[in-house]
């Protein structure tokens, strides 16, 4: 009975951000202090509220509460919409919450110069009013919704700093790369529709995301021989990998690291990134339904497991060949979204949301650290031109190397081991293939070394510019997050080791936990302890033991391998491969649309507005006058046509009661012929 | 069954109220106040109506429903909603006088606004013939008051007389159809007037009631042809007095008029869901319908003066109503309903907008708004979510009205017949109406202001209603079972 109650009133967590939104875009540009207050306030208040639901959440873990109602009906349909509270949901919740509050806490220091204080704050409540609709939503329209917000509120926050040309532009293609993905999902989702009548996921047995629903769309085949709900769920994978960045859509995410460095902590790191990986957690049943069917082409996970490994290897190579600080977080995030969706396709979704908790934390951290960083610096942000910064940046260093250290992996103590374990493993009982398990292990290794390579690129050797000279630590307002983020990245390791997976098992609605022995599969954790060793040994023996002397001196992997180097340091490309292609494309429907618009709709809307001016001799002789091409001329047509019935309007009452007269008249005519008929 | 009086007393408790608070604030204004300002007048009187709409509106709420008096009045769902709705739009008109220029007798305003307000309410329940002819009749000649209650303006006054000449005549018409009718059934309760047309059948005489009564409805509606009161009214009548007649006004005529042909006439209906429907007063309100679309839209496009472009818009809308009334007989009344409320509430919304800017000058051509949102950037924000509403553009009200109706009526056949393609061409025409309404909000958004515009000051009463108005617009459109849900 309390259940119920908390997912009824699960709305209150997004909401309140909402308002916190709405007030922000109210109050003047002046009012900085309560427009940072009602969103802090507000996001506080939201954390509580999630904690609340992960406690009622917790007490029956394997009930799906739910709260619908019908939003409007028409005709016979109706669209109904819901709330819906399970362990996924809190802790999504609680993560999202509190991540939140502090990057809000952190960004009262770091955006305190900027003119346009109170409107971050303001998109800020709203992109986290919508990440929590994500995650709170019951239906696939309502979560759609929210996604869309979201889209909205990170193209608002990476062009914040809009008078440079370069965050505008990652503005739009961030917009516009996620909408391709997203078009997919809006495919996916009328599809679902279609086929099921409802989109709510849980709604007694009626849902989608329930048996009755699943067991239609998996019997269905459709194009290819694909089975129904591989289809819908590959659309919805579309969605799915425009906002986590997955292959071959994932050139947005390290643009999107023009805009301010908390936006890249909160949006492009913790949470929208990670929305993708979650959507995909939440439809599992839909996207698995297709898991015991024999004899069809593709399965949806194999699809997601294979782009999930390609993403995770590819974001690890590139990453090695960043100079930007913030550039070599973004694409180890790439990276990371790939481990994620790996763990979705072979099978192991509660290994991917324990990876998107431990990432969610630890990478927060790393991009404030590299916020905190570029702070003190005077806004240098490429790691050749810093360096010794260990000293001065005493909190900032300590922080950021247990972040590096949780992200590179290294065993026991730090929250990523544990949850790229278990990825990792998942990978290797995986039945279909070994090669994402191999990508995995390769991606271990490569991420162990470049960060290896940017911490001592960043702390070591001595400062290489004067701005990484005269650098001092920031206030607590900026370092009390980082220090409570690093304990975090530190303890949410234990929640889900193999010993006692706790987490696991309460995402998966058990309420035992059943651990294994640290030494089940101990082979394939030493290897990847070997592995971690090897990265970070290697990026030791390269950039640590022979510090950077000068901010122009070569890097010594460039020196042996130029061409590799640039190659991946230009991001292998994909940017000139898609204007290549792609650009040339659009460039060329643009043209086509523009001769449609031009010659044949302009003709047509000009044969409209002829038929239009024809009407108007009925009250007044016919204006003359040729065709020509182009809306503009239509429009004046149109208004030609209706100043030719206003010319009936005279003023004089006469006239008007003998319109009434003749109208009567001609009404009674007509329905007296009528009936002659 | 003998008469039920006291059914009947507890059934006409907010109508009650209306005059009560009606005589109360002109008693109140020839004796104590009579020494006041006319200021000072003018609030007391509003806030005396406002409390005694607010008090109908309880009475409404709480009280009696189903058939009273022996089926006199009916208080089914449509009644109770048209009459909430036409209060909250008295409401909002009341709201709309605080901003708008003093009238020299501001109690006899609030009083005759109160008076009309009665008649409404009682339109919205009739269900005799004599008893709507009445109600008709007293919110006519209230209205007729309010147009021409600025004695100062001739434009006022010739609005006055034309709306006078045009409603006479209309009324003329409605009696004599009445009358047939009554001839023709012995009969002047609707259902009975229903029972004996089944038997009847379409005889010559019928169709000459039917159109009678149409002709009426098409005043009351301005639909076209019979429209041409309209834009002279809405031009010269008190900025109010505009508002009230192209809102409340309308969502009662529309009630009672969809009251007299549905359950009324539906023998004679006829149809036009396919080609070859049978003949009836259906086919003669498509022809309505389209004129009027196809008229007020097109004659918008032309206007310069923005009270003209409104009430060539409002013949447009009466169109797309009166496919809502078509389609009523099989969805029932709840989209025209929502149609017409939340199109009275945009237009309550824009002229109150109109009144504030009037306090500054003259706003009378569109080019008077250029620059408002430099003047005053809460009424160019209001203006534009009530002209996209009025526009049908998502997620305000407007939308959802628009849809609501063309989905009912594109029910009725699909595009197999006159109703779909009525349908059709009204969702063609609103991408024009789009056209003339971004021409105001081109003004009120883009232009820069004039040199000698001065920043305009919202009184605090006038703010309030016109962000209840938006406020409404915007929470009906997101939820529109809100108001579906009262049916």
């Amino acid at each position: 009975m309390k259940m119920t109650l908390s997912a009824q009133h699960l709305w209150l967590i997004p909401a309140l951000p909402l308002l916190a939104a709405a007030l922000g875009a109210l109050t003047p540009r002046s009012g900085r202090t309560p427009a940072a207050g009602a969103a802090i306030g507000a996001m506080v208040l939201s954390f509580l509220l999630s904690c609340g639901a992960l406690a009622t959440a917790l007490a029956h873990p394997a009930a799906h509460a739910t709260a619908n109602f019908t939003w409007f009906a028409v005709g016979d349909g109706a669209v109904r919409l819901g709330w819906l509270l399970d362990p996924l949901t809190a802790f999504m919740c609680v993560m999202v919450s509190f991540v939140s509050t502090l990057i809000f806490i952190f960004s009262l220091g770091y955006m305190k110069d900027d003119a346009n204080f109170k409107q971050f704050f303001c998109f800020l409540s709203l992109f986290a009013a919508a990440m929590l609709g994500i995650l709170v939503a019951n239906s696939l329209l309502l979560l759609f919704v929210s996604w869309e917000l979201v889209g909205l509120a990170s193209y608002l926050l990476i062009g914040f700093w809009f008078h440079k040309p370069e965050a505008a532009a990652a503005a739009k293609k961030a917009f516009i790369v996620t909408r391709i993905g997203d078009l997919g999902f809006l495919l996916g989702i009328l599809w679902l529709y279609d086929s099921t009548g409802s989109l709510l996921f849980y709604d007694n047995g009626a849902g989608v995301l329930e048996p009755t629903a699943l067991g239609g769309l998996a019997a269905q085949t459709t194009l290819c021989g694909l089975a129904l709900s591989t289809a819908i769920g590959l659309l919805i994978f579309c969605g799915a990998a425009g906002k986590s960045g997955q292959f071959p859509l994932h050139v947005w995410l390290p643009d999107a690291m023009e805009g301010p460095t908390p936006v890249s902590a909160l949006i492009h790191a913790a949470t929208m990134v990670a929305a993708g990986v979650f959507l995909i957690a939440r439809v599992y049943p839909l996207m698995a339904a297709d898991q015991l069917l024999a004899g069809v082409p593709v399965h949806a996970l194999t699809v997601v497991a294979f782009i999930g490994a390609i993403t995770a290897l590819l974001g690890a190579l590139i990453a090695v060949a960043q100079n930007d600080i913030k550039r070599v977080l973004a694409f180890s995030t790439v990276s990371q979204l790939g481990y994620m969706m790996l763990a979705l396709g072979v099978g192991s979704w509660v290994a991917a949301v324990f990876h998107l908790l431990t990432h969610a934390f630890f990478k927060a951290l790393l991009f404030l650290g590299a916020g905190s960083v570029i702070h003190a610096a005077h806004h240098e942000q490429d790691i050749r031109k810093l360096g010794g910064l260990s000293q001065p940046l005493r909190v900032t260093f300590a922080t950021f190397a247990i972040g590096m250290m949780a992200l590179a992996g290294v065993p026991f103590l730090f929250s990523g081991f544990w949850s790229k374990e278990a990825i990792l493993h998942a990978a290797h009982e995986w039945e279909v293939s070994h090669l994402p398990l191999f990508a995995g292990l390769a991606a271990v290794v490569l991420t162990a070394f470049y960060m290896t390579r940017l911490v001592a690129e960043t702390f070591f050797g001595k400062a290489r510019s004067h701005a990484a000279e005269h650098v001092h630590e920031n206030s607590a307002v900026m370092t009390v997050p980082l220090v409570l983020l690093a304990v975090c990245a530190i303890a949410l390791g234990f929640l889900g080791t193999p010993a006692f997976p706790w987490l696991q098992a309460r995402l998966l609605g058990e309420t035992e936990v059943h651990g294994h022995s640290l030494l089940d599969g101990s082979g394939l954790m030493l290897g990847s302890i070997v592995l971690v060793a090897l990265g970070l040994g290697a990026g030791w023996a390269v950039y640590w033991r022979t510090p950077r002397a000068k901010d122009t001196s070569p890097d010594p992997l460039a020196s042996a391998a130029p061409a590799t180097i640039a190659f991946l340091g230009a991001r292998m490309k994909f940017d000139e491969l898609y204007a290549a292609t792609l650009g040339r494309l659009n460039t060329f429907l643009a043209a086509f649309a523009d001769f449609l618009d031009h010659w044949v709709w302009g003709g047509a809307v000009n044969f409209l507005a002829l038929l239009g001016e024809f009407s108007g001799t009925v009250n007044r002789e016919a204006d003359e006058g040729g065709l020509n091409a182009g809306f503009d001329a239509t429009s004046e047509k149109l208004r030609q046509t209706g100043q030719a019935y206003s010319h009936a309007q005279t003023g004089g009452t006469h006239g008007y009661l003998r319109t009434v007269a003749i109208g009567f008249v001609v009404l009674v005519l007509l329905v007296m012929l009528g009936g002659g008929r | 069954m003998s008469p039920d009086y006291t059914g009947l007393f507890q059934a006409l408790r907010p109508e009650t109220s209306l005059l009560f608070g009606a005589l109360v604030a002109l008693g109140l204004d020839l004796s104590l106040f009579r020494r006041h300002t006319s200021g000072e007048r003018l609030n007391l009187a509003l806030w005396i109506g406002a409390l005694a709409v607010l008090a109908a509106g309880a009475h409404v709420w709480f009280g009696p429903h189903g058939p009273i008096f022996g089926g006199v009045l009916i208080l089914d769902p449509l009644a109770v909603a048209t009459r909430l709705g036409v209060l909250a739009l008295t409401l909002l008109t009341l709201g709309v006088a605080t901003a708008a220029r003093t009238p020299r007798n501001p109690a006899e305003y609030v009083a005759i606004i109160l008076f009309a307000t009665t008649g409404f309410m009682l339109m919205a329940a009739a269900q005799q013939l004599l008893l709507a002819f009445l109600a008709l009749e007293l919110a006519s000649l209230s209205l007729y008051v309010l147009a021409g209650f600025d004695k100062t303006r001739p434009e006022s006054a010739e609005a006055a007389l034309k709306y006078f000449l045009f409603g006479g005549m209309a009324a003329a018409f409605l009696l004599f159809g009445f009358s047939l009718i009554y001839g023709l059934t012995g009969s002047i309760e609707l259902l009975e007037i229903a029972r004996q047309l089944t038997l009847q059948g379409l005889s010559p005489l019928l169709v000459v009631a039917l159109v009678m009564v149409l002709v009426a409805f098409g005043f009351k509606a301005a639909a076209a042809p019979f429209h041409l009161w309209a834009p002279d009214v809405y031009e010269g009548a008190p900025t109010p007095s505009a508002a009230f007649i192209a809102s409340a006004s309308k969502l009662a005529g529309f009630t009672l008029f969809a009251r007299l042909l549905w359950p009324g006439l539906r023998a004679a209906a006829g149809n036009v869901s396919t080609l070859h429907g049978a003949p009836g007063w259906l086919p003669a309100v498509a022809v309505i319908s389209a004129v009027s679309l196809l008229l007020g839209n097109f004659a918008a496009l032309a206007q310069t003066n923005v009270r003209r472009l409104l009430a060539y818009s409002a013949i447009a809308h009466a169109g797309a109503l009166l496919l809502g009334v078509i389609a009523a007989g099989r969805s029932g009344p709840a989209p025209f309903f929502f149609y017409a409320a939340t199109y009275g509430l945009a237009t309550v919304g824009a002229f109150g907008v109109l009144a504030v800017v009037e306090r500054t000058g003259s706003c009378q051509k569109i080019t008077d708004l250029a620059g408002l949102h430099r003047r005053s950037p809460l009424l160019a924000g209001c203006l534009a979510i009530f002209m996209l509403s009025l526009a049908g553009i998502p997620p305000l009200a407007g939308f959802f009205g628009k849809f609501t109706v063309f989905a009912a009526a594109l029910q009725l056949g699909g595009l197999a017949g006159p109703a779909g393609w009525l349908a059709f061409l009204a969702i063609a025409l609103s991408a024009l109406a789009l056209y003339y309404y971004l021409i105001v909000l081109k003004q009120a958004l883009v232009a820069p202001p004039t040199a000698n515009a001065s920043r305009i000051v919202v009184p605090t009463l006038a703010r309030f209603t016109l962000m209840a108005a938006a406020g409404l617009i915007v929470l009906f459109g997101v939820a529109p079972s809100l108001l579906l849900d009262l049916f």
